[in-house]
C-alpha cells in the first residue's frame, strides 16, 4: 500500500484518497469544517489547508506576500508556500505533508478561523451546540485571539424554521454547505441551497420547500456550528451535561447504530445521534429512527397491574409469583410463549428456554411494516425479528396472526407474552380474550398490555444491556444508559424469575450469564460470538 | 407559739432568699461574665406588659429558663437506678440550704424596744418577742456546717451512679474524691479561728469579732485557706473537674434534664450564697462593721485630739441622750442631719450617731448581705477568671498545699497564743 | 559545616508565680479592670459603635437584629434575577449557572421567543427559574458564571430561616422581586437589548454596503 508522511507519520491511502480522508481513517485528524467523510469535497472553508512540500527536483510553489517588519516599522516583501487543502488533493505515494509542524498552516488556520468568526454572534450561552461546536473546538486548539474587529456584525435571519424539525440561524452559518451537500447525495433532495455571496452569504430552503422528508435531522448533525438546530432538542439541555452510550435503533430492522445520549441527573434521554458504522449506516439515521428515543420515556408501563377490566396495581413479586402459579394451573402444553420482535435477544432466549421445558407453542409480538427506502429505512419496523426467531433455537415460531387462530380454537389456557406490540388489527386481537391468563411483560403500553390480564413492567432499552439482530443478520450490542426504573427489571430477569417460580430451571441472575448462553446456544445472534464482533461495532461519531 | 411563728418566717424567709438568689445568681453569672468579656450578655428575653416589653437587663431570662426547666421532657435513663436517680438531685440542693440555719445574719432584734435605744438590760429579759436573727444556735456551730456540707458530696455521688453512665460516673467519683480532700483542708482551716474565738458557736465568733477584731485579720492564712476550700467545694470553675465538659460531656449530671438539672444547678449558686456566708461570718465579723455598735455608729479619734477610752465612754454615754433627738419621731433626713452637725461641733474629734433598736439591726443585717455580696461576686470573678485545674493539680493543691498549710497554721496561731497570753491564756 | 545550637532555657518560675496566689491576684484585675469599664459603658449608654468602632476598647457585641454591620458591595447574599428595562429577566437560560453550580441547586426550563418576537433567535429565556436556597452554598459561581449579569448575589439578604423545606424553593417570580442593595432591579451592566432601535448594527433591511 502507498503511503505519505504526514508530519511525522506515515500514512497508507488508497489510490485516489485524498489526503484527509487518509489521515481520517489512521485517526489523525486534520482541522477542517465542510469536509465530512460521508459527503463530497467542497473545499470552501479553507480550514484544512496543509503545507506540501515539491517533489524532487521541482520548485516549490509559493506567493509574494508584504510582511510586517516590526523594526522598519513598515511592510516588507516577502515569500511564502502556497498552501492547500487536504481535502481536495489526492495523496501521492512518498508526498511529504506538513501540517501540525508547519508555522505556515498554523498560522493560516488561526486566521482562517478569525475570518469564520468575524461575523458570528458569539452567542454559545444561547446556542445549543455550544461543547460540541467545532468553533469553540478550534478556537481552543488554533486560534486563542481575541475579535478584532470593532464594527457591528453582520446580521442575518435567525432562528427560522426550515420544516418542522429544523430551526436555521443565519449568523451562526459558516455556510460549509454540509447540509446541502447531504440533502443532495443522501437525502437525494436538492431542498436548500446558498444565496448571496460573501458576508451576506446563507443557507436558504428551495422555493416553495420546506424542509421535508426522512431525513431531515441529518442536516442538523452534520452541521459543524449551530446554525442548525433541531426543534426537539433545542434548549432543552446542555451537551455538557449529558453522558452518552452505544446503543442501537430501534426503529426498524437495519439496526443503526446510535449513541443514546441522556442527562445522569435526570436520568432522561434527550436524543440518540448515529455512530458511525461502515457496514450498517454508515454516518446516518432516519428522522424516525432519531425520534425513537421518546418510547423510552413515553407511554411506559409503570408498574405491575391486574388487566382485563379490573386494574389493580401490585408489587412486581407479588405479580411475577401470580403468574408462575397461574401458569401451573394452565398444566404443560396449554401454554403459549409470544416471543417479541421489540426486545433484546437475551429476553427472547430465557423465554424460549421457559417455554420449551414448559411444553409451550411459540409466536412473535411485532410492529406492523412500515414505509422502507432505499437509504436506511426497512419495511420490517421491528429491530430484532431475526434475533427473536433465531434464540428460538429452531423451534416454530408462530405470527400473532396464528396465535390468534389457535387462541380462538380455544386450545390455549395461559399465554406468556413479550412485548405489548401487535401487527393484528384490535378485532382480530380479540381473540386474545379467548385465552384464560394473558401476562405480559412489557415496558410501553401497546395492544397486549390492553388484553392482559396481568401486566408486568421491563426496562426499555435505554436501562438494560442486550442485543438485537439486523436484517442483514448482524447481531448487535446495545448498553445500558439510564437507571432501572422502580420495580424494573430487564425482560430476561422477569421471565427467569417467573420460570424459578414455576420450579424450572432458570438460573440467570446476571446478564453476563444470559449473553453467555446465548453466545453458545445461538453463536449467529449473540455479538459476542467471534463471528459477529469480527462484523464491527460501531466507532466514533463523526460530527 | 410565737417561737414557732418566728422560727417558721425566718426559715421561710432563708429558703425563700436563697432559691431566689440562685436565679437571681443565674443571671449576675452572665451578666458579670459578659461584662469581664466585653459582651453585653443576656438581654433578650422580656416580658410583655400591654404591649410594652420590659427585659430588664436580661434579669428574665432566668425566670425564661425555670420555666424552660418545668417544661422540659423529663427523660430518665431507662437502665438506672430510679430511687437514687431521683434522689439525687434533692440531696445535692438541700445541704446547702440547711446550712444557713446556723448563721447568725444580723444582731437579735428585740420587738418590744424596736425604737428604744439600745439598753444591754434588754438582754436579761427572756421574752418570747426577742428574735434572734438566726434560725437557731447550735453549741456545735461550725461543726454542724461541716457534717452538713459534707452531706452535699452525696448528692453528686448518688448522681453519678444512679444514672448508670460511664461519665456520670467518672464525675461523680471526681466529686466524691474531690470534696472529701477538701473537707480536711477545711476543717483544719478554720482551727486556727477556733483557737483564737474560743468557741465554735457563731454567733460567739461573731460577737468576739464585734470585740476585737476581723477574723480576717487574726487568721489571713487560714481566710484563705477556708475561701480556697470553700469554692472547691462549690464545684465550680477552677475546681469544675467532676462537671468537666471538656472530658464528661456533663460530668454527674449528664443524665439529668428539666427540674431536676435544675436543682444541681441552683443548688450549686446556694452553695456559692453559703460559701460566702459562712465567710462573712467566720473572717469578716458577720455583721458587725467598723465603728458600729448595738447602739449606732461610734467614732473617736483618739489621736487628734488624745481623747482617753474612759473620756470617751464617757462620751458616748452622754450622747445617747443627745437633745434634739427625738426617738419616737423616727429618722428624718432632716433630723439626721441636724443631729450630725450637732455632734460634730459638740465634739473634739469624735463622733457619735445612735439610732433606734430597729435601724441598728437593719443596719446590721444590711452590713451582712452586702458583705456576703461582695463575698458572691468575688466568687463569680474568680469562676470567670481562673482556667480549670487538671485532675491532679487539684489533689496535689488540697492534700500537699492546703492540708501541710492549715497545719502550720494552727501551729502558728498555737504559738501566737502561748507566746501572748502566757501559758495559762486562752 | 558545623551544627550551630542555640539552647533556648525555659524561663524560670519565681515563687511568686509558682504560689499561683499572686498571679490569681492579678489576673483579677485585669478581670475586674474589665468588669467596671464595661458596667460603667453599659450603664451610661455610652459604649463605642461596634459597627462603626469594631476596634475600640469596650463592650463589643453587636446586637445584631436591632444593629447590623453593613456588608461590602461584593458579600453574596440571597441571589436576585437582574430586570431588564421593560421588566422581563435578563437571563437567557443558557444553563451556565446550574452547570456551574456545584450544589446543582439551580434548575432552569428554558423557552423561545415565539416567531414574531423581535428577540427570538437573539435570546430564550427562563420559562422557570428555580434555586433550591437549602442546597444553595452561596459560592458565587453562578453569578460569575452568568454572561448576561442575569444573577446577582448583591441583595445583602441573609437566606432567611423559614419553618418548611418548600419555602426555600425560590421560583422566578420571587427572585425577580428582590432589589440590590441599591435598590435597583436593574444591572450595572447595560446592553442593548436586541430589536431595538438603538441597536447598532447592519442587516439586510438596514444598511448594507
Amino acid at each position: 500500500m502507498p503511503t505519505f508522511k504526514l508530519d511525522d507519520r506515515e500514512i497508507p491511502f488508497e489510490k485516489g484518497e485524498t489526503i484527509i480522508a487518509a489521515a481520517y481513517r489512521q485517526g489523525v485528524e486534520i482541522p477542517h469544517y465542510c469536509w465530512h467523510p460521508g459527503l463530497s469535497v467542497a473545499a470552501n472553508c479553507r480550514m484544512c489547508l496543509v503545507e506540501i512540500e515539491p517533489a524532487a527536483g521541482q520548485r516549490a510553489m509559493m506567493l509574494d506576500i508584504l510582511k510586517w517588519d516590526a523594526e522598519k516599522n513598515d511592510y516588507v516583501v516577502d515569500r511564502k508556500p502556497k498552501l492547500q487543502p487536504a481535502c481536495q488533493i489526492a495523496a501521492s505515494d512518498g508526498m511529504v505533508v506538513r501540517s501540525e509542524s508547519s508555522a505556515n498552516v498554523k498560522q493560516a488556520r488561526a486566521h482562517v478561523q478569525e475570518f469564520l468568526l468575524v461575523n458570528h454572534p458569539v452567542d454559545c450561552p444561547i446556542c445549543d451546540q455550544a461543547g460540541e461546536c467545532k468553533l469553540q473546538d478550534y478556537w481552543m486548539t488554533q486560534q486563542r485571539t481575541f475579535k478584532r474587529m470593532r464594527d457591528e456584525p453582520v446580521h442575518k435571519p435567525k432562528a427560522q424554521p426550515f420544516g418542522e424539525k429544523i430551526v436555521y440561524d443565519a449568523e451562526r452559518c459558516i455556510t460549509c454547505t454540509r447540509c446541502i451537500r447531504f440533502c443532495d447525495e443522501v437525502a437525494g433532495d436538492h431542498m436548500l441551497d446558498l444565496r448571496e455571496r460573501g458576508n451576506k452569504n446563507e443557507v436558504v430552503l428551495a422555493p416553495g420547500r420546506a424542509l421535508e422528508g426522512d431525513y431531515t435531522l441529518m442536516t442538523e448533525h452534520v452541521c459543524p456550528v449551530g446554525a442548525l438546530t433541531s426543534s426537539h432538542f433545542r434548549f432543552r439541555a446542555r451537551v455538557w451535561t449529558l453522558k452518552e452510550v452505544p446503543s442501537i435503533c430501534t426503529g426498524c430492522a437495519t439496526g443503526c447504530n446510535t449513541w443514546l445520549d441522556y442527562d445522569p441527573r435526570e436520568q432522561k434521554v434527550y436524543r440518540l445521534r448515529p455512530r458511525d458504522n461502515e457496514k450498517v449506516n454508515k454516518f446516518w439515521m432516519c428522522d424516525d429512527g432519531m425520534m425513537s428515543y421518546q418510547h423510552v420515556h413515553e407511554n411506559r408501563v409503570k408498574g405491575a397491574r391486574t388487566g382485563r377490566g379490573s386494574s389493580e396495581a401490585l408489587g412486581v413479586d407479588e405479580a411475577v409469583s401470580r403468574a408462575a402459579e397461574l401458569f401451573k394451573k394452565a398444566g404443560k402444553g396449554k401454554v403459549a410463549v409470544v416471543l417479541s420482535a421489540q426486545m433484546s435477544t437475551e429476553d427472547n432466549l430465557v423465554a424460549v428456554e421457559l417455554g420449551r421445558q414448559f411444553g409451550a407453542s411459540f409466536y412473535l409480538s411485532a410492529k406492523a411494516p412500515w414505509r422502507a427506502d432505499k437509504i436506511l429505512r426497512n419495511a420490517d419496523q421491528n429491530p430484532n425479528r431475526a434475533g427473536a426467531t433465531a434464540a428460538a433455537m429452531g423451534a416454530a415460531v408462530g405470527s400473532l396472526r396464528d396465535l390468534m387462530a389457535t387462541a380462538g380454537e380455544g386450545k390455549l389456557a395461559a399465554a406468556l407474552v413479550l412485548g405489548s406490540d401487535s401487527d393484528v388489527s384490535d378485532a382480530e386481537l380479540s381473540a386474545m380474550g379467548r385465552i384464560a391468563d394473558v401476562v405480559v411483560l412489557a415496558a410501553n403500553e401497546g395492544p397486549l398490555t390492553r388484553s392482559a390480564t396481568l401486566v408486568i413492567p421491563v426496562a426499555s432499552v435505554a436501562e438494560a444491556d442486550g442485543s438485537f439482530v439486523n436484517a442483514k443478520g448482524l447481531a448487535q450490542g446495545f448498553k445500558r444508559g439510564l437507571q432501572l426504573q422502580p420495580e424494573g427489571a430487564p425482560g430476561w430477569q422477569r421471565v427467569a424469575e417467573i420460570g424459578r417460580a414455576m420450579g424450572l430451571d432458570l438460573a440467570y441472575k446476571k446478564f453476563k450469564e444470559v449473553r453467555a448462553a446465548l453466545t453458545v446456544k445461538v453463536p449467529t445472534a449473540s455479538p459476542d460470538a467471534p463471528a459477529a464482533s469480527a462484523a464491527g461495532a460501531g466507532t466514533e461519531s463523526h460530527a | 407559739m410565737l417561737f414557732w411563728i418566728q422560727a417558721f418566717v425566718k426559715i421561710a424567709l432563708i429558703v425563700g432568699v436563697l432559691v431566689n438568689m440562685a436565679a437571681i445568681l443565674l443571671w449576675v453569672e452572665r451578666k458579670q461574665s459578659a461584662m469581664m468579656q466585653d459582651r453585653v450578655g443576656p438581654n433578650r428575653a422580656a416580658i410583655a406588659v400591654f404591649g410594652k416589653r420590659f427585659r430588664l437587663a436580661g434579669l428574665v431570662h432566668s425566670i425564661a429558663d425555670g420555666i424552660k426547666m418545668v417544661w422540659k421532657e423529663d427523660w430518665e435513663p431507662k437502665t438506672g437506678d430510679k430511687l437514687l436517680y431521683r434522689l439525687a438531685p434533692i440531696v445535692a440542693l438541700v445541704p446547702p440550704l440547711c446550712l444557713f440555719a446556723v448563721i447568725p445574719f444580723g444582731p437579735t432584734l428585740y420587738i418590744d424596744h424596736a425604737r428604744e435605744m439600745f439598753s444591754p438590760a434588754w438582754a436579761t429579759e427572756a421574752t418570747a418577742r426577742t428574735v434572734p436573727l438566726q434560725i437557731t444556735n447550735l453549741d456545735v456551730g461550725v461543726l454542724f456546717i461541716f457534717a452538713v456540707a459534707g452531706a452535699g458530696i452525696i448528692g453528686s455521688a448518688l448522681a453519678g451512679w444512679a444514672s448508670d453512665n460511664k461519665f456520670s460516673l467518672m464525675g461523680g467519683l471526681r466529686a466524691a474524691s474531690q470534696m472529701v480532700s477538701y473537707e480536711v483542708a477545711m476543717g483544719l482551716s478554720l482551727v486556727g479561728a477556733f483557737m483564737i474565738y474560743q468557741t465554735v458557736r457563731l454567733d460567739e465568733m461573731v460577737a468576739w469579732q464585734q470585740e476585737h477584731t476581723w477574723g480576717i485579720f487574726v487568721q489571713p492564712l487560714g481566710f484563705v485557706l477556708f475561701a480556697v476550700s470553700a469554692i472547691a467545694e462549690t464545684k465550680r470553675v477552677p475546681f469544675d473537674v467532676p462537671e468537666g465538659e471538656s472530658e464528661l460531656v456533663a460530668g454527674y449530671f449528664t443524665e439529668y434534664a428539666g427540674l431536676k438539672f435544675g436543682m444541681f444547678a441552683s443548688g450549686e449558686l446556694v452553695e456559692v450564697c453559703t460559701s460566702s456566708a459562712i465567710l462573712v461570718t467566720i473572717f469578716l465579723g458577720g455583721w458587725h462593721m467598723p465603728f458600729f455598735t448595738d447602739r449606732g455608729l461610734e467614732f473617736i479619734f483618739r489621736g487628734a485630739s488624745a481623747v482617753s477610752p474612759e473620756v470617751a465612754a464617757q462620751f458616748v454615754a452622754s450622747h445617747t441622750m443627745t437633745p434634739g433627738f427625738d426617738a419616737s419621731q423616727g429618722v428624718t433626713t432632716a433630723s439626721l442631719l441636724q443631729h450630725c452637725a450637732n455632734a460634730f461641733a459638740s465634739v473634739n474629734g469624735s463622733f457619735v450617731w445612735h439610732w433606734p433598736h430597729w435601724a441598728v439591726v437593719v443596719v446590721g443585717l444590711g452590713n451582712f448581705v452586702l458583705k456576703a455580696a461582695f463575698l458572691i461576686f468575688m466568687q463569680l470573678q474568680i469562676r470567670w477568671t481562673l482556667p480549670r485545674f487538671r485532675y491532679d493539680q487539684i489533689m496535689k493543691l488540697g492534700w500537699q498545699m492546703l492540708l501541710p498549710a492549715a497545719l502550720v497554721n494552727v501551729l502558728v496561731t498555737g504559738t501566737a497564743i502561748l507566746f501572748f497570753n502566757g501559758p495559762s491564756g486562752g | 559545616m558545623t551544627a550551630t545550637t542555640k539552647i533556648i532555657r525555659k524561663p524560670a518560675r519565681t515563687l511568686a508565680d509558682q504560689s499561683y496566689l499572686l498571679e490569681v491576684v492579678k489576673g483579677l484585675g485585669v478581670t475586674l479592670k474589665h468588669f467596671f469599664k464595661g458596667t460603667a459603658q453599659l450603664v451610661s449608654g455610652n459604649r463605642p459603635d461596634p459597627v462603626k468602632e469594631p476596634y475600640a476598647e469596650g463592650v463589643a457585641t453587636i446586637e445584631y437584629p436591632d444593629e447590623k454591620r453593613p456588608y461590602a458591595r461584593r458579600w453574596r447574599g440571597v441571589h436576585r434575577l437582574t430586570h431588564r428595562e421593560d421588566g422581563s429577566p435578563r437571563c437567557v437560560a443558557c444553563l451556565c449557572c446550574s452547570t456551574a453550580c456545584p450544589a446543582q441547586c439551580i434548575y432552569i426550563k428554558p423557552a423561545e421567543y415565539p416567531l414574531d418576537d423581535a428577540r427570538r433567535g437573539y435570546e430564550r429565556y427562563p420559562e422557570e427559574f428555580v434555586i433550591d436556597e437549602l442546597r444553595c452554598i452561596f459560592c458565587g459561581f453562578c453569578v460569575e458564571a452568568c454572561p448576561c449579569d442575569a444573577i446577582r448575589m448583591d441583595t445583602g439578604l441573609h437566606m432567611t430561616a423559614l419553618d418548611n423545606r418548600a419555602s426555600f424553593i425560590f421560583d422566578k417570580a420571587m427572585l425577580m422581586s428582590f432589589p440590590s442593595q441599591d435598590n435597583t432591579f436593574l444591572s450595572e451592566n447595560p446592553r442593548h437589548e436586541p430589536g431595538d432601535e438603538s441597536h447598532p448594527g447592519i442587516d439586510r433591511v438596514r444598511g448594507g454596503h
